[in-house]
Formats: C-alpha cells, sequence, structure tokens
C-alpha cells in the first residue's frame, strides 16, 4: 500500500490484470487516448458535482427517502400533463384571438355568415387553413391532455389531503374544458354544429324541474337559431374565457404554494 | 477482487461483461456516445449526398460514397453497442436489476 495518490490514468497496470480480447484492449485504450485529450468527462464530472451541491440543502424526499425512484420514474414525464394543457389552452387562446378578428356570429342569410365566415377563414385568408387547424388541434390536445392529467393525479395519489380543493377545482377545469369544446363546436354552423345544437338542447330539456329553464339560459330558446349560435359566441370568447383562465391560475397558484405532490 | 477469473465474465448469459473502474466507465460512456452520433450522423450525411437526397435514379447512386456512408452508421452502431459491455462496478444491467424487494405488489 503506498500513500501516493493513485493516478486515475494509470490504466496500464489495471488493463494487465484483466483478460481483454484484442479488440476490447484496442477500443479501450483509444477512448483513453481521447479521454486524456479531450477533458469532456472532467467538465461533465464538474457539472455533476454542482447538480449534487446544488440540491444538498434540500430535504429528502418522500421518493427518496423510501426509495420508490427504483420503479416510480416511469410516471415522471406523466408530471408534466398539467403543464402540457396549460400550454395548449395558451396557444387555443391566442390562435382564437386572431381567428375573432375574422369570424361573425351570424345565422343571417342563405348560408348562414358564420359558415360563411369559415369558408372564407379556410378557403380565402392567407394562412386562415393554418390557423384555424392550429386552433382546432390545440382544443383537441389540450381536452386530451386534461383528461390524462387527470388519470396521472388519481393514479399518484395527488389528490389526497391536503389537495382536494385542488382536485375539486380540477374537476371543474376538466367540465369547463369540455364546455369550451362543445361551445366551440356549434360556431362555425354547419350541419354537424347545427344536430349537435339540436342533441344540446335536448339533452338540457331532459333535466327535470330545471330543464326548460336551462334551455332558454343556454341556448336561447328550444329550436336553434340566432340566439343559440350568439349564446355559443359569448360563452366560448368572453365568458368562458375569464372563468377558466382564473380558474388555471388558482389551480397553479395552489400548486405552486403547496408543492407538487409526492407518491402515495 | 480475489477471483480467479479476472474478468467477470457473464458468459452463459451470452452477454459479456466487463468490470472497469468508474472514472473509465465514465470515459468509455461518454466517448463511445459521441463517436457513435458522429458515425450516424456522418453516414447519413454520406447517403443524403451519394443519392442526392434519395431523388436521383438508381443508376447515378455515387455507389462507393453509400457504401462509405452505410459503413459509417453500421460502425456508429457497433461503437455503441461494444461499449455497453463495459460495466462499473456493481452495475447490473437496469432491467435485471431488482435488489429492491417490491413489498405491495
Amino acid at each position: 500500500m503506498s500513500l501516493e495518490k493513485k493516478d486515475e490514468h494509470d490504466h496500464e497496470a489495471w488493463m494487465e490484470e484483466k483478460d481483454l480480447t484484442p479488440v476490447e484492449k484496442t477500443f479501450l485504450v483509444s477512448l483513453m487516448w481521447l479521454d486524456e485529450r479531450l477533458r469532456i468527462v472532467d467538465y461533465l464530472e464538474l457539472l455533476e458535482n454542482l447538480y449534487y451541491k446544488s440540491n444538498l440543502q434540500m430535504p429528502k424526499s418522500h421518493t427518496e427517502q423510501y426509495n420508490l425512484d427504483n420503479k416510480f420514474w416511469y410516471w415522471y414525464p406523466l408530471y408534466s400533463l398539467g403543464f402540457f394543457s396549460t400550454i395548449a389552452y395558451v396557444v387555443a387562446a391566442v390562435s382564437g384571438a386572431l381567428l375573432g378578428f375574422y369570424f361573425a356570429p351570424a345565422t343571417a342569410g342563405e348560408t348562414a355568415t358564420a359558415y360563411e365566415q369559415v369558408i372564407y377563414i379556410m378557403t380565402d385568408l392567407n394562412f386562415g387553413y393554418m390557423l384555424r387547424s392550429i386552433h382546432r388541434w390545440s382544443a383537441q390536445v389540450m381536452t386530451a391532455a386534461v383528461f390524462l392529467h387527470m388519470l396521472r393525479v388519481y393514479f399518484t395519489g395527488a389528490y389526497k389531503e391536503p389537495r382536494e380543493l385542488n382536485w375539486l377545482i380540477g374537476i371543474v377545469l376538466i367540465s369547463l374544458t369540455m364546455v369550451f369544446g362543445y361551445t366551440g363546436y356549434l360556431l362555425p354552423w354547419n350541419q354537424l354544429s347545427f344536430w349537435a345544437g339540436q342533441i344540446g338542447v335536448e339533452m338540457a330539456l331532459s333535466i327535470p324541474l330545471i330543464g326548460e329553464w336551462a334551455a332558454q339560459l343556454l341556448f336561447g330558446g328550444f329550436t336553434l337559431g340566432q340566439p343559440t349560435l350568439q349564446r355559443m359566441y359569448i360563452l366560448h370568447v368572453f365568458f368562458l374565457p375569464f372563468v377558466v383562465t382564473a380558474l388555471i391560475a388558482i389551480h397553479i397558484g395552489i400548486v405552486w404554494m403547496q408543492g407538487i405532490a409526492e407518491p402515495h | 477482487m480475489t477471483s480467479p477469473d479476472p474478468t467477470d465474465d457473464n458468459e452463459q448469459g451470452g452477454a459479456r461483461e466487463i468490470t472497469v473502474p468508474l472514472r473509465l466507465y465514465k470515459a468509455v460512456t461518454v466517448f463511445s456516445t459521441l463517436l457513435a452520433m458522429i458515425g450516424v450522423i456522418v453516414g447519413f450525411i454520406l447517403l443524403d449526398s451519394a443519392t442526392n437526397r434519395a431523388t436521383v435514379a438508381l443508376s447515378e447512386v455515387n455507389v462507393p460514397l453509400a457504401l462509405a456512408g452505410l459503413a459509417a452508421i453500421v460502425f456508429g452502431g457497433g461503437v455503441y453497442a461494444f461499449a455497453t459491455r463495459f460495466q462499473a462496478a456493481g452495475m447490473g444491467n437496469a432491467k435485471d436489476d431488482d435488489d429492491e424487494g417490491s413489498d405491495n405488489g
């Protein structure tokens, strides 16, 4: 045993005691040759060291304490779904604001103005096809991401005490996301929209006691017409944006205050 | 290690495993990955230029250049695969790692 510090680069002695094939020996010698000249590993070790030091003051998380990372890391990509939903919402808001310059919520005319405007956006407007596609796709993606986000929260037990309130806000948000989708679905005022609206009116009417009142409030009558489109438009571009944006802010604010839930 | 067999071979599994010092393992990982990436990327660049991005007729393909591209890709893949036999002490294949028993099914 020697007091002299071992030379980390002295691989010769170590290599002798291993039974390496010529290819393996050549491989290792070449990489060691590179390693001595390009000090990439040293710099990476520096970064590694910094990473650990920057985390030194952190308490052990539940995940570390019970060594759950062994298997639990499979879930980590799904922890991005909430942020993904937020991005989709922002993209939909921006593209929707731009679409708002060209859309008109009117049923007047032999072909409804609303439908004419959608056709105009899709065929004549520069980048209109792209703009509406971005709006539609971000809406679809948001609905899917919000649903998967809910599954993640459920299966990792993130809804448990003290996060019950945020779970309830999340339920409201997923419902409002679907209302957002539905009201937007009716806006082109094509056959698909119209009959989806008809289904909506009948669903509203099927509610006991307050059915007629609900149909009046949401659809502006028992048959579809200008009042329906007008209400869908106002819900889609005025009412829901305020409510949903505020709720998302609260939802994220609570996560910020309470921290990301440890897996249960 | 006082084992008479200085290489920690795992011949029965088919995959050869050689335990190397941690610092060397890092060098192997970093540089073999780098070489593999360069090999594959250069290989595709060569293939692209040999076939003008896969647009030229078969007779117009620059065969030596295309073969060089394929060789570079195979070299990159080979280096990457070859490097996996070198492991640091105490490292198993992550997929077979079950030192932590599951206690909740």
